[in-house]
């Protein structure tokens, strides 16, 4: 049976019914004769071959998620990601070689108009409630992230601007058309299926129907139990039907996770050194130094891990408005820089644990611009900028011209960050420029940025595969609220560069251009790069056992049970928990282990000044 | 000045009340202590004497380094500078507070980090905070704020809630039912509330803040007020003022109130403290003043973050008890002293 499905866009979403039936045309599509079917089975496996099976992890949760529903309201909560590793898309992204690899798909090949992948299904995917995935779930994704009853969108948008449509050819083969064509297709047409089975028809009544209702999924875990408010119980499946795939087999490994609901920061830690919990993120700096001087830790009964990986790292630093009459003169943005005391910080505040940035877009690997270093805190240069421009220092120390003092208001949204404004403040009056804090709500200070009425907004970008400059540098962002381009940054020669990267189709063009961009950007002197964070640091219950590479060079958490791409690679050693609960019930102290593990540091970081602790 | 003989009485009385009058006594001396903190507790010297000349630099624009012929030219750093002076023995020197350093400055350590324990030696007499600010500085001047806010609250909360209570009780009437119910429905908005979403989307200052807490502040004193007054304006010295024709704001405001000083004065030394532990509280959870102003909600916090600190918990709690037990004690003494059983005798 050969069916196509096709649906048509209409932009407003104001409109009512428009997509919640799908006109079924009737034809027989042909599978394009011309096309390369490509798979991976050669790419390293990560997991460990001595991974066991078997074992309860314990996490907690800050709150209970408002709802289990994948799309609508109140549905982007923290455990969000809990669901949305656990569906499968139809393809994945190896986190060590970033070459695309099966997940769903066993097969996909890239169409001729650069805007159409094919994909060639596992026949033996199966939903959690046995019936098997098929091509049709896919193309009901579209019907189901179009339709307005789910009241989304972000996806709705999302769904119709870069999603064509889905072409079934059979029950297993299936091609996905982009809007136009594009670079890095893959990174735009994976999506996921949705099962029809479950939803079947949407009606006005979806948000609330499916509030607690849990979805079917592909990945290796369900929901088994919960206790609303309480906690959430996931049960890994038997039987799953990808378990001996090449990069899911001796991965995702433990029985059963369990989430509690604790709801303070400080009492999870109690929880943990309970052992009511097996893993906590001690990346900050005082959890690291000086908590974890902690019995459980000294005694040897949990261990700690430090982790270098190497991804993209958000943009965090410090935005000036461009529009603010005081940052129109170029020679002040780079005074503004230089007298930003960030090495400072990082030595005196933060330990000496974070790491200078760089530059707005660093870890994106070949699309990084690496020879581009932040400018540093220096009071001559400060001083030869601002007397290039005219500026006196006034009788406060405070550079004036012509009435106006050098005086800018910085605004952030995390209470955490005071501490180490409160140093830039005291240091920037050295260089005769007067900081005014300004903490707001994280949600108020977003909003502010975004209509553009701060003078420099403190705050950091999430990070894509591909660095995004369109939305950050372009001038049709500037000048606008609402847009990412906070920093109002228009320059007419910068505009030409990042329109030239998104025409282009040419991964070595793109990559050159890429480089070129970035240096303009630094040139441009809009944003101030303060920290990045390039690793994770874990403690955790000595049962709980890593491969010898422990995570991969995209890791972000080493103790994630689900992420089909960097999840599930540790498992419960029976003989090592009986012999730690023995060892505490004797008193008797084992070795503290800390391990620092470097394999996938970044190359540039290990000439800077930075010492490892002692284990 | 004519003083009644009355309020002399209670004067007496109230200096009787040891407990009172001594707290009293070392209130006043913590306002004033505070007002000149900048001459005890600050980074730049009292007093320089460089070459001949000599520098007072605790008020006015900051001195450049270059002064002294240093190599900058940001304000000089007294105490590195008295350091070098003594090194030198040349005639010149330095004379430094007795706390030498300010509230905002960050006292970091090349090998360590803060929060440092409390050193006679490092002059930090409570140790620092967590960015290495010094507690004395940050607890002085956090102090100064606190109570002038309260003070100034105070003003505020009275001046409208005694107009407005007073008025009630004097028309009675429709006037006061109006009232009474504007402020059932004024009490029940959740006034925390207000100050939480009004200090997210924009930060309060000093003023904006005792604006915003004015705004509900002044309910509590109303319905005392208007008792008082109830009863006040029946009294024969009501009917005299208005059967010569004196106007209402006049009885209210040159007759009525004077009458009623003593309860207003009762409850003021208790509204004080609560503005203070309002303030406090707010800082606490962070939507009060703008970080860095000194403040004592700030540093509870941080010493709730940073436990093993004890000394920021520690000085921050004794602090604010001693502050508050003044204060009450205070209260308390004006309170017995303004008791009318004690000095109205029918015979």
């Amino acid at each position: 049976m050969i069916k196509a499905y096709k649906f048509w866009l209409r932009g407003s979403l104001t409109m009512l019914l428009v997509f919640s039936v799908p006109v079924a045309a009737w034809a027989a599509p042909e599978l394009p004769a011309d096309i390369e079917w490509l798979t991976n089975d050669t790419d390293p496996v990560y997991a460990s071959p001595e991974a066991k099976k078997g074992g309860t992890f314990r996490d907690s949760l800050l709150s209970f998620p408002a709802t289990f529903r994948s799309v609508g309201p109140d549905s982007n909560n923290s455990f969000a990601r809990v669901m949305q590793s656990n569906q499968l898309g139809l393809i994945g992204i190896h986190p060590n070689t970033e070459n695309i690899i099966p997940e769903l798909a066993t097969h996909w090949a890239f169409g001729k108009d650069k805007k159409t992948m094919y994909f060639k299904l596992n026949e033996k995917a199966r939903w959690s409630d046995g019936k098997p995935v098929t091509a049709l779930d896919f193309a009901y994704t579209i019907e189901f992230m179009r339709s307005e009853f789910i009241v989304a969108p972000f996806y709705n948008d999302y769904y119709t601007r870069e999603i064509d449509r889905i072409i079934v050819y059979d029950d297993y083969t299936l091609a996905v058309v982009g809007t136009k064509a594009k670079p890095d297709l893959h990174l735009h047409l994976n999506i996921g299926p949705k099962p029809r089975h479950f939803f079947g028809k949407l009606d006005k009544g979806f948000v609330r129907k499916f509030n607690w209702k849990i979805e079917p999924n592909t990945g290796p875990y369900r929901i088994s139990d919960f206790k609303k408010g309480k906690s959430i119980k996931l049960e890994r499946k038997k039987d799953w039907w990808a378990k001996d795939l090449r990069y899911f087999k001796n991965r995702f490994n433990v029985d059963r996770v369990i989430f509690k609901v604790v709801r303070d920061f400080n009492l999870m830690w109690e929880h943990f050194k309970k052992a009511q919990q097996d893993v906590f993120r001690i990346t900050f700096p005082d959890y690291w130094h000086v908590k974890s001087k902690t019995a459980v830790i000294e005694n040897g009964y949990v261990h700690r891990i430090w982790f270098f990986n190497d991804t993209q790292q958000p943009a965090s630093g410090m935005w000036l408005n461009l529009d603010r009459e005081i940052f129109k003169d170029k020679n002040v943005r780079y005074a503004f820089a230089h007298a930003m005391n960030v090495q400072k910080v990082i030595e005196k505040v933060l330990r000496n644990d974070y790491f200078r940035l760089e530059q707005h877009y660093v870890g994106y690997g070949r699309y990084s611009n690496n020879s581009i270093k932040a400018r540093r805190f220096d009071l001559t240069k400060v001083d030869d900028y601002m007397k290039k421009s005219g500026w006196k220092r006034g009788s406060d120390g405070i550079w004036a011209k012509n009435g106006m003092r050098f005086s800018v208001e910085v605004t952030y949204g995390f209470e955490g960050h005071t501490p180490r404004l409160v140093v830039l403040k005291e240091e920037a009056k050295k260089a005769g420029i007067e900081l005014r804090l300004q903490k707001l709500d994280s949600a108020a200070s977003f909003k502010k940025f975004l209509e553009k009425k701060h003078d420099v907004a403190w705050m950091g970008w999430s990070t894509g595969m591909r660095p995004a400059f369109w939305q950050h540098y372009h001038s049709a962002n500037a000048h606008k609220p609402q847009t990412n381009n906070i920093s109002n940054t228009d320059d007419a020669e910068l505009d030409k560069m990042i329109d030239a990267f998104r025409n282009s189709l040419d991964e070595a063009e793109r990559i050159d251009l890429s480089l070129k961009i970035q240096a303009k950007i630094h040139e441009t002197g809009a944003f101030v790069p303060t920290f990045m964070v390039p690793y994770l640091r874990q403690a955790y219950w000595r049962w709980w056992r890593l491969p010898k590479i422990p995570g991969t060079k995209n890791s972000d958490d080493l103790f994630d049970p689900f992420d089909p791409s960097i999840g599930g690679m540790f498992w419960y050693d029976k003989n090592l928990h009986e012999e730690t609960l023995a060892a505490k019930k004797k008193k008797k102290k084992l070795p503290p282990v800390t391990i620092i593990e470097e394999t996938y540091k970044m190359k540039f970081l290990e000439n800077s000044k930075f010492s490892t602790v002692n284990s | 000045m004519k003083i009644n003989p009355l309020t002399i009485k209670k004067f007496r009385r109230f200096k009787s009340i040891k407990r009172g009058y001594y707290s009293f006594i070392i209130f006043l001396m913590m306002i004033l202590a505070s007002l000149f903190a900048e001459m005890l507790v600050n980074s730049r010297a009292l007093m320089v004497r460089y070459d001949g000349n000599y520098y007072f630099p605790t008020y006015g624009n900051i001195i450049p380094g270059t002064t002294f012929d240093l190599d900058y030219d940001y304000e000089t750093n007294y105490r590195q500078l008295a350091g070098e002076f003594e090194k030198e023995s040349s005639g010149n020197y330095v004379l430094m507070p007795p706390v030498p350093f300010n509230a905002y400055e960050n006292d970091l350590k090349d090998d360590q980090f803060p929060p440092f324990p409390p050193s006679i030696k490092e002059r930090h007499y409570l140790g620092t905070d967590a960015v290495g600010r010094d507690i004395v500085a940050r607890l002085v001047y956090g102090f100064r704020i606190a109570i002038f806010f309260s003070l100034a609250l105070l003003l505020a909360n009275y001046t409208i809630g005694v107009s407005i209570g007073s008025a009630m009780g004097y028309w009675g009437g429709r006037f006061d039912l109006f009232f009474q119910r504007i402020i059932e429905i004024w009490s029940n908005v959740p006034f925390l509330y207000v100050i939480i979403i009004i200090s997210s989307i924009m930060v309060p200052n000093f003023f904006m803040l005792i604006l915003i807490m004015a705004f509900f502040g002044w309910i509590g004193i109303t319905w005392t007020m208007r008792t008082v007054t109830y009863k006040e304006r029946e009294r024969e010295y009501v009917l005299a003022a208005k059967a010569l024709g004196a106007s209402n704001m006049r009885i209210i405001f040159k007759h009525i109130i004077p009458n009623t000083i003593a309860i207003i004065v009762t409850f003021a030394p208790f509204a004080v403290s609560g503005g203070v532990v309002a303030l406090t509280s707010l800082d606490y959870l962070g939507f009060g003043l703008p970080p860095p102003t000194p403040s004592w909600g700030e540093l509870l916090q941080q010493g709730w973050t940073h436990l093993d600190a004890w000394w920021i918990s520690g000085s921050v709690i004794a602090a604010m008890i001693i502050t508050l037990i003044t204060v009450t004690f205070i209260g308390e003494a004006v309170r017995e002293a303004f008791d009318p059983k004690k000095h109205t005798v029918y015979e």
